[in-house]
């Protein structure tokens, strides 16, 4: 998916939170967002996923103003903190992957995305049985259930350890390399083993956007 | 009303004898299928209380139909009840625009509906006359008044409702336990939110002939409220709350009958004694579980 960003400036209230944030994305790319707490990333992300109602032409999604984009579920998103969703009622991993399921992924693909993302034996596993790492890789497969065309990861490996950190990485960038766009929230850039093709850096909403350009596998 | 005085013969020959009996039974058993199924959905968006304010509301509706029929001489509207459907659903849509005026404090429009329908509640039933026999079947539910005309109405509200869960049932999963992520994949949240208030206004105030307005949000949240404990899926936690729901209306009928005790009354203690009946097997069974456990791990660590 080919994203542009163009002089985006939002706020809530009488507060400014992001200024005039620009940069473009196309397909394939991998953009790290980079920022101290407050610095705006989640307020980014709210904007380009249509939670946050933005000015018209700030955003284009495919060259479609996010206004009036309607293809939302082509964009898989993992929030940093799951305190929308409510996890104390019985349901078990399988369940709520089959009912985010809109594009008809059938369920050999389904095991295919566990097994990637190793948490194949949880399947069966009730939702709120699992560590928050495990909750946390349950609902990155839930953002792969319909094909994304975007990936949007808010600090997705925070709880979890390190072995699997390595591994996480390692799926995101083999989706990536399968073509898919993808924007990470991260603390600290270096600590990741992400192949970042551009760098977004927020200081108090305003940003600093620069492309990547390496030879080995780390900046 | 006394069963006893009524039949003088066991439960099971009495449901072939009597045809009110067979109706009360039937109506128990849809109602005590489709309230747990959309209780559980009530629970999980933690919208318990809802039920409640809508049971009052109908309460309203209840008592401006008497009056309408006992003191204006309306005949032509026969049940009561019918308005008691119409003013849950009125109900239903003020709660929904004061959820929405009150974003951050959703919760308040419950209570301001609920003394709304209380307060009207109050005003007409003095109007109608005063506490009389009829008010106390809305208020505590009378099943054996059930009649063929609504069985018809329950059974078509019950197949609806059975009907949409199972259309919508991916929607309304991800409605109920992600918000977000629903409006992410393209679901109107805020239109499903009215319809499904809608429906549970509709099963709220048909449900009062079966245990009253006092009791109906018993009917729907007990069973779930046991089930939760024991379930290990979605689909088997509501499995097993409708399995409750339907032990608790067979066996509170029965010791109704029985005992020539009140049935709303009765199924919902039933449904009550369930629930501590679970509690106490999780209590027990997890506990021996984790004493097992233990002495699983000690016995690794000696050897």
């Amino acid at each position: 998916m080919r994203i542009t960003v163009t002089n985006l400036t939002f706020g809530y209230d009488y507060r400014t939170v992001l200024k005039d944030v620009s940069f473009k994305l196309n397909s394939g790319d991998f953009l790290a967002v980079v920022g101290n707490n407050g610095s705006g990333k989640s307020t980014l992300i709210k904007c380009i996923i249509g939670m946050n109602k933005v000015v018209p032409k700030q955003i284009l999604l495919d060259d479609i103003d996010v206004t009036s984009y309607k293809d939302f579920i082509k964009i898989g998103y993992v929030p940093q903190k799951f305190d929308d969703f409510n996890y104390e009622f019985p349901i078990t991993v399988n369940e709520i992957l089959s009912a985010s399921a809109y594009k008809g992924i059938d369920e050999d693909t389904m095991l295919e995305l566990l097994d990637k993302i190793g948490i194949l034996e949880l399947q069966n596993e009730n939702i709120n049985n699992l560590s928050g790492g495990q909750l946390q890789r349950v609902f990155i497969v839930r953002s792969l259930m319909n094909n994304p065309k975007l990936l949007i990861l808010d600090e997705p490996t925070v709880g979890v350890d390190r072995g699997n950190v390595e591994s996480f990485y390692k799926t995101i960038n083999d989706l990536n390399k399968e073509g898919i766009t993808v924007i990470l929230i991260t603390h600290n850039i270096h600590e990741s083993k992400a192949h970042f093709t551009h760098v977004l850096s927020l200081y108090n909403g305003e940003g600093v956007f620069k492309e990547i350009v390496r030879e080995g596998e780390e900046e | 009303m006394s069963l006893q005085l009524l039949v003088a013969e066991p439960f099971v020959t009495a449901l072939f004898s009597y045809p009110f009996l067979r109706y009360a039974l039937i109506t128990g058993l849809i109602m005590g299928f489709i309230t747990p199924l959309i209780g559980s959905f009530v629970v999980i968006r933690r919208l318990s209380f809802i039920a409640d304010t809508l049971s009052h509301f109908s309460l309203a509706g209840l008592s401006i139909g008497l009056f309408l029929i006992n003191i204006v001489g309306l005949t032509f509207i026969e049940d009561p009840l019918y308005l008691a459907v119409i003013a849950s659903i009125i109900g239903a849509f003020i709660i929904e625009i004061l959820r929405g005026y009150y974003s951050n404090y959703k919760e308040i429009s419950m209570p301001i509906v609920m003394s709304l329908g209380t307060a009207l509640s109050a005003l007409f039933i003095s109007l109608s006359g005063g506490f009389n026999s009829s008010i106390y079947n809305y208020l505590f539910g009378d099943i054996l008044s059930v009649y063929d005309k609504y069985l018809a109405i329950i059974s078509i509200t019950a197949i609806v409702v059975i009907g949409l869960v199972i259309i919508f049932y991916k929607d309304i999963i991800m409605v109920s336990f992600d918000e977000t992520y629903a409006k992410l994949l393209g679901i109107k949240v805020n239109r499903f939110q009215f319809a499904s208030t809608f429906i549970l206004a509709l099963v709220v105030s048909l449900s009062i002939a079966t245990v009253g307005v006092l009791l109906v949000s018993s009917l729907m949240i007990i069973p779930v409220a046991a089930a939760m404990k024991v379930g290990k899926s979605f689909k088997n936690t509501v499995a097993i709350a409708i399995g409750f729901s339907e032990l608790s209306v067979i066996g509170g009928l029965w010791i109704s009958y029985e005992a020539g005790i009140p049935s709303g009354a009765t199924i919902v203690l039933f449904n009550i004694f369930i629930l501590f009946l679970v509690g106490f097997f999780k209590r027990f069974y997890v506990n021996r579980r984790l004493k097992e456990r233990q002495q699983e791990i000690q016995a690794i660590k000696k050897g």
